[in-house]
């Protein structure tokens, strides 16, 4: 167990470790952005993008992060990071071989699940909590103000939101037996996804829709949580989770 | 139908157990009653049920059908608190090969106390197992031995170990069977299943015999041992001295025959071989064997003849 604790730590410090450098060198960039928004607006492609840099030079540093560590950073990494965990849970013991094992222990199926299921999830979001709580302290080197509550509330909206993500891989890791395939299919979902978001004529089909500045912006104008979007992608989740345990209460090794 | 169970009874009980897999039943309705403290030979041919048989008492296949109990404690559900009561070694050797020896063993004791895993290490060093290093870089037989560290070291009452002794050099095998023997004597039972039974027939205080998913045969090692003696084989030279022995001996009161090629085998339901061979050989008008066997036979031969199963 300590061994596979210290895996699932090495994993979350590596992805939260390029997470937080990505998120340095954005915010020290803040200063030269914010000075040359009306020549980036000129030169940004789509009504999408145009939109969304749009919104981010309207809301100052505070914009201009939420892009830059929600929309590009966590979405980006955390997103590979949910795939990658999850498609390997159940899926890479299968292809090992190693589910006869691992069934074996004194432990039941719904035990070994939830370990496994808690552990990755807790290794996708903690980076995202963690880079985020330290936006604040970063913003001040380009003497910008923030406070670390409304960075952490966000933080939640893109855990929740990636928690989705990552339940819906796992589940089809319980049914599966190729990790690769199921990582690679994850990924494929969501490049599909964002490039469906930006299309202007067919973006609100786009599950990325559920995590854009809006809803960031909107998060931080209210102090709070948007329930509208976080429960309905929390009951997701555990419908991904109660389908992957009944999936795996059938597998034989 | 339910099996009957005392808390601790270091048994191993089935009533009925089924398993199909879709429309193939991989282990029709089977009873069994084994222990305690013996060791028990699950043998038969590859394909013949035997893991599909000990992944369903384990819980790790459901049955379709039927009831079991281990060391006292009733199958249900997926089975947490028979494996709880009984350690398992696997057939098919697939281990984390990223990890260290040490690390692995650590992974198959979870929930079984830090004794067992100072157990478990003291049984990989009498195995020279390299614990250190990583699992990959392990022969087959290091793979099949640190599963059995693993298996070997908790205190429970029943043990079921599948293919134990395969990929083992005979040296190694005749150690972990003699292991086996000590651990049994201290009153565990174990059952062990292989495919190869000369290779566990020593060990072994009774026999269960597996076929195409079903139980046809069930018996102490001395009394199949004792069959095995009861069985005469003679080779002829060419096949129409084999068929006129063969009718002439169709006629001797107690013993099935056999017919092979040129080779005849008589089973004989009692009595004494010496004595059944001496009035053969007497026997005017027939053709003189060009060799005979008598008391000879491996059990796997006696399974071969006894049930015309090949393969184990």
């Amino acid at each position: 167990m300590r061994r596979e604790l210290r895996a699932v730590l090495v994993r979350a410090l590596a992805y939260g470790l390029v997470l937080e450098l990505m998120l340095v060198a954005a915010v020290l960039y803040w200063p030269q952005f914010r000075d040359n928004v009306p020549a980036i607006l000129r030169l940004v492609p789509g009504k999408v993008m145009g939109g969304m840099v749009a919104a981010m030079a309207s809301k100052g540093a505070q914009g201009y992060v939420i892009f830059q560590h929600f929309f590009k950073g966590c979405h980006l990494l955390g997103g590979a990071a949910a795939a990658i965990f999850a498609a390997s849970a159940v899926a890479g013991e299968v292809h090992r071989g190693t589910l006869e094992i691992w069934l074996a222990l004194p432990f039941s199926r719904l035990r070994l699940l939830s370990e496994r299921y808690v552990a990755g999830l807790l290794a996708v979001v903690v980076p995202i909590v963690a880079t985020s709580t330290s936006i604040p302290w970063l913003l001040s080197f380009v003497k910008e103000d923030a406070s670390v509550g409304p960075w952490f509330t966000a933080s939640l909206h893109e855990s929740t939101f990636l928690a989705a993500l990552y339940s819906a891989t796992f589940l089809v890791s319980a049914l599966g037996s190729h990790p690769t395939a199921i990582a690679f299919g994850a990924l494929l979902v969501m490049v599909l996804e964002f490039a469906l978001y930006l299309v202007m004529e067919a973006t609100h089909a786009s599950f990325y829709r559920l995590a854009d500045i809006e809803d960031f912006t909107r998060i931080f104008d209210r102090g709070a949580l948007d329930a509208s979007v976080i429960l309905p992608l929390a009951a997701f989740s555990l419908l991904c989770f109660a389908g992957a345990q009944i999936a795996f209460a059938r597998r034989v090794p | 139908m339910e099996t009957p169970r005392a808390p601790n009874d270091r048994r191993i009980v089935a009533r009925g157990l089924t398993r199909r897999f879709g429309d193939k039943v991989a282990l029709h309705p089977t009873d069994l009653d084994l222990g305690p403290g013996r060791i028990i030979g699950l043998l038969g041919p590859n394909g013949s049920g035997k893991s599909t048989l000990l992944r369903t008492l384990l819980g790790l296949v459901r049955p379709d059908a039927g009831s079991a109990s281990i060391d006292g404690v009733r199958l249900r559900g997926d089975g947490t608190a028979v494996r709880r009561r009984v350690t398992y070694a696997p057939g098919e050797i697939a281990l984390h090969g990223e990890r260290t020896g040490r690390d692995q063993l650590d992974w198959l004791l979870r929930g079984r106390g830090p004794e067992a895993r100072r157990k478990a290490t003291a049984i990989a060093a009498d195995f020279a197992l390299p614990l250190a290093k990583r699992v990959r870089t392990y022969s087959h037989g290091m793979k099949r031995q640190l599963l059995l560290a693993a298996a070997l070291a908790p205190d429970v009452g029943v043990r079921i170990l599948d293919e134990a002794t395969e990929g083992l050099d005979p040296t190694r095998r005749g150690e972990v069977l003699q292991r086996l023997a000590a651990d049994a004597a201290r009153g565990t039972t174990i059952l062990l299943s292989s495919h190869h039974l000369s290779e566990v027939d020593r060990a072994c205080d009774a026999l269960v015999f597996l076929a195409d998913g079903r139980k046809i045969a069930e018996d102490s090692a001395a009394a199949v041992a004792e069959r095995a003696r009861r069985l005469v084989r003679m080779t002829f030279g060419d096949e129409a001295e084999t068929a006129q022995v063969a009718a002439r001996l169709a006629t001797f009161p107690g013993a099935q025959l056999r017919v092979d090629g040129t080779r005849v085998s008589v089973r004989l339901d009692a009595g004494d071989p010496h004595a059944f061979l001496a009035s053969v050989l007497s026997s005017p008008g027939l053709p003189r064997p060009r060799a005979i066997a008598l008391g000879e036979l491996s059990l796997a031969e006696l399974y071969r003849e006894v049930y015309g199963v090949e393969g184990c």
